[in-house]
């Protein structure tokens, strides 16, 4: 009985740790996005550097990204062409591709993406910063870090985000519409059509306001595990992995909301 | 000025436990004490880069601590800072890290053409050739040539108050030397206040007006080179001269080896001896 209630207790502990952490991690994160805009409010943001990160940020993603929408599109156009061969007329597979591509795949991939080559650089950079006393030296110069580190990286991420969903769209689009001609023979004309026949404008606005909210998350979090960062360059790999995981499952719980906000 | 006002911090375990101390204006202050011992930290609570559990830090009148964020930012502005590792920005060249010292009103007002005079004057003052270090990286300069940037960054701003973290450790004798002469010549020149963190007791009794011994996270002296060097305390009787030091850290050795924490590193440390 008593070793009953201490593995309660202890499981209650962990979820109290990890509730505990959960509010610590919220209450930085809230701080720092309310940071963030008060730099921008008051024009202590150098139009330069959230110029040069933007440009980073969506150049170095841009090949990956290529990648992921061109292998989207075949994908979900082979799954629908094997599944509908006979029971649904052939030219509906070209508004299931348009629609898991630009609902789905396009917004989540890229974010994924953006997690793997700029987030995790995001965390990686501010962290060697911060163990190295460089964020020290900044607030010793009567820097802020904010302003000059984390506010560029965040609306870059903001700006460079919708840029990459659409040409993802697009590029996701049309690897779809060849890849349907190429393994089950539907022709671009039929695909077309079926795209057209059940298309929303909304659709677009959706997508691309999930590039703007995963584009505004994949950075804050990246700055905010980074400024975290102590104890070296065993803390600077635990902080990235952790970032990762953290932007990763950030990145699915937003998508999963999408639907019950915005669809009805 | 600077008054440290029972300035408490523990990490883990106890790290500053009630250090009180004040620095004069355009005094030169040595603080000593064993590695571990808080020095760092004590310096950090100047500036708010670490935040005492309790006591207070007052520059200039205003209290750090007291009062809100914009006193902070204003004693920052007044303060410099000399890092222990020179903590220089490794992504930008000497040259833009010298530019983060001086604050962005100044930069445009003083233009190109003056803030590059600024810098090189700077180099040279720490003994470092501006034509041949202004536009490397860090990464490419050597451990004495970076302390010597940030030594740099921070007096480029002509700050009224220097806190200097072990500004020679590292450095070769001449360039120590040098380090020294600049130390005593800010502050002659201009007036400055500077808190010197030093393992070099020998140089530092030889520029400073005091000396201060921080042991266990107490000051266990304060004073004048002179008194410093006729004082009795055993452990200033150590730091002050190395025949004593070896003596004492023999002793330290004999006291420990009554059943200490690290048994097996003193049974190596009788072995070596016994041989
Ligand atoms: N940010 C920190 N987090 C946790 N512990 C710390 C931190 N900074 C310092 N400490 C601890 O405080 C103690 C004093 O450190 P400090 O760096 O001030 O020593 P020091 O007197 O400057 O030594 P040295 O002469 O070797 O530079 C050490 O035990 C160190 O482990
Ligand atoms: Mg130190």
């Amino acid at each position: 009985m008593r070793w009953l209630a201490h593995l309660g207790l202890g499981i209650l502990a962990r979820f109290g740790r990890a509730g505990e952490s959960v509010t610590t991690h919220a209450g930085g994160i809230a701080l720092l996005v309310a940071r963030t805009a008060k730099a921008l409010a008051t024009g202590q943001v150098s139009m330069r550097a959230v110029l040069s990160q933007t440009y980073a940020v969506g150049v170095q993603s841009l090949p990956l990204v290529t990648v992921t929408a061109t292998l989207s599109g075949i994908v979900t156009s082979q799954q629908g062409g094997y599944q509908f061969t006979g029971s649904v007329p052939l030219y509906i597979l070209g508004s299931v591709v348009t629609s898991s591509v630009i609902l789905e795949l396009a917004p989540v991939l890229t974010a994924i993406v953006l997690i793997g080559r700029v987030g995790a650089r995001i965390t990686a950079e501010l962290g060697t910063m911060q163990v190295s006393e460089q964020i020290d030296a900044l607030y010793a110069l009567g820097r802020d870090p904010i302003p000059v580190l984390a506010a560029p990286r965040i609306v870059a991420g903001i700006l460079a985000m919708p840029v990459l969903v659409g040409f993802a769209n697009g590029v996701g689009f049309l690897a779809g519409m060849i890849a349907a001609r190429l393994t089950v023979g539907l022709g671009t004309e039929a695909f077309l059509y079926g795209a057209r026949m059940f298309w929303h404008n909304w659709d677009m606005f959706y997508s691309l306001m999930k590039a703007v909210v995963f584009g505004f998350t994949v950075p804050v979090i990246a700055v905010h595990m980074g400024l975290l960062t102590r104890g070296g360059a065993e803390g600077v790999g635990r902080s990235t992995t952790a970032s990762v995981v953290f932007m990763i499952i950030a990145v699915l719980v937003m998508d999963a909301l999408f639907p019950p906000l915005l669809l009805n | 000025m600077i008054e440290y006002r029972d300035v408490h911090k523990a990490f883990d375990l106890p790290v500053l436990s009630g250090v009180d101390l004040e620095v004069h204006d355009g005094e030169t202050l040595a603080i000593v004490g064993p590695s571990g011992t808080g020095k760092s930290v004590l310096l950090k609570t100047t500036i708010g880069l670490i935040v005492p559990d309790r006591g207070d830090v007052i520059v200039d009148g205003q209290s750090v601590y007291g009062s809100g964020p914009g006193t902070l930012a204003e004693v920052r502005r007044k303060v410099g800072y000399v890092f222990q590792n020179a903590a220089l920005f490794d992504s930008m060249t000497v040259y833009e890290n010298l530019r983060q010292g001086l604050p962005d009103a100044l930069q445009k007002s003083l233009g190109g053409q003056e803030m590059l005079r600024r810098v090189c004057a700077s180099l040279e003052a720490v003994n470092l050739n501006p034509g041949h270090v202004i536009n490397k990286f860090p990464a490419e300069l050597s451990g004495g040539m970076r302390k010597r940037v940030g030594l740099a960054r921070t007096i480029v701003g002509e700050p009224r108050i220097i806190l200097y973290d072990e500004p020679v450790t590292g450095l070769d004798p001449v360039n120590s030397a040098a380090v020294e002469r600049l130390i005593r010549r800010i502050r002659e020149r201009m007036g400055v206040t500077s808190l010197v963190v030093t393992h070099d007791i020998e140089g530092a009794l030889g520029y400073c007006d005091r000396i201060a011994l921080l042991d266990r996270g107490k000051l266990a002296f304060v004073g004048t080179p002179a008194e410093f060097r006729q004082s009795h305390t055993p452990m200033v009787m150590a730091f002050a001269d190395r025949t004593a030091a070896a003596n004492f850290s023999v002793q330290m050795l004999d006291d420990e080896s009554h059943g200490g924490p690290s048994e097996s590193w003193q049974n190596g440390a009788e072995t070596t001896r016994g041989a």
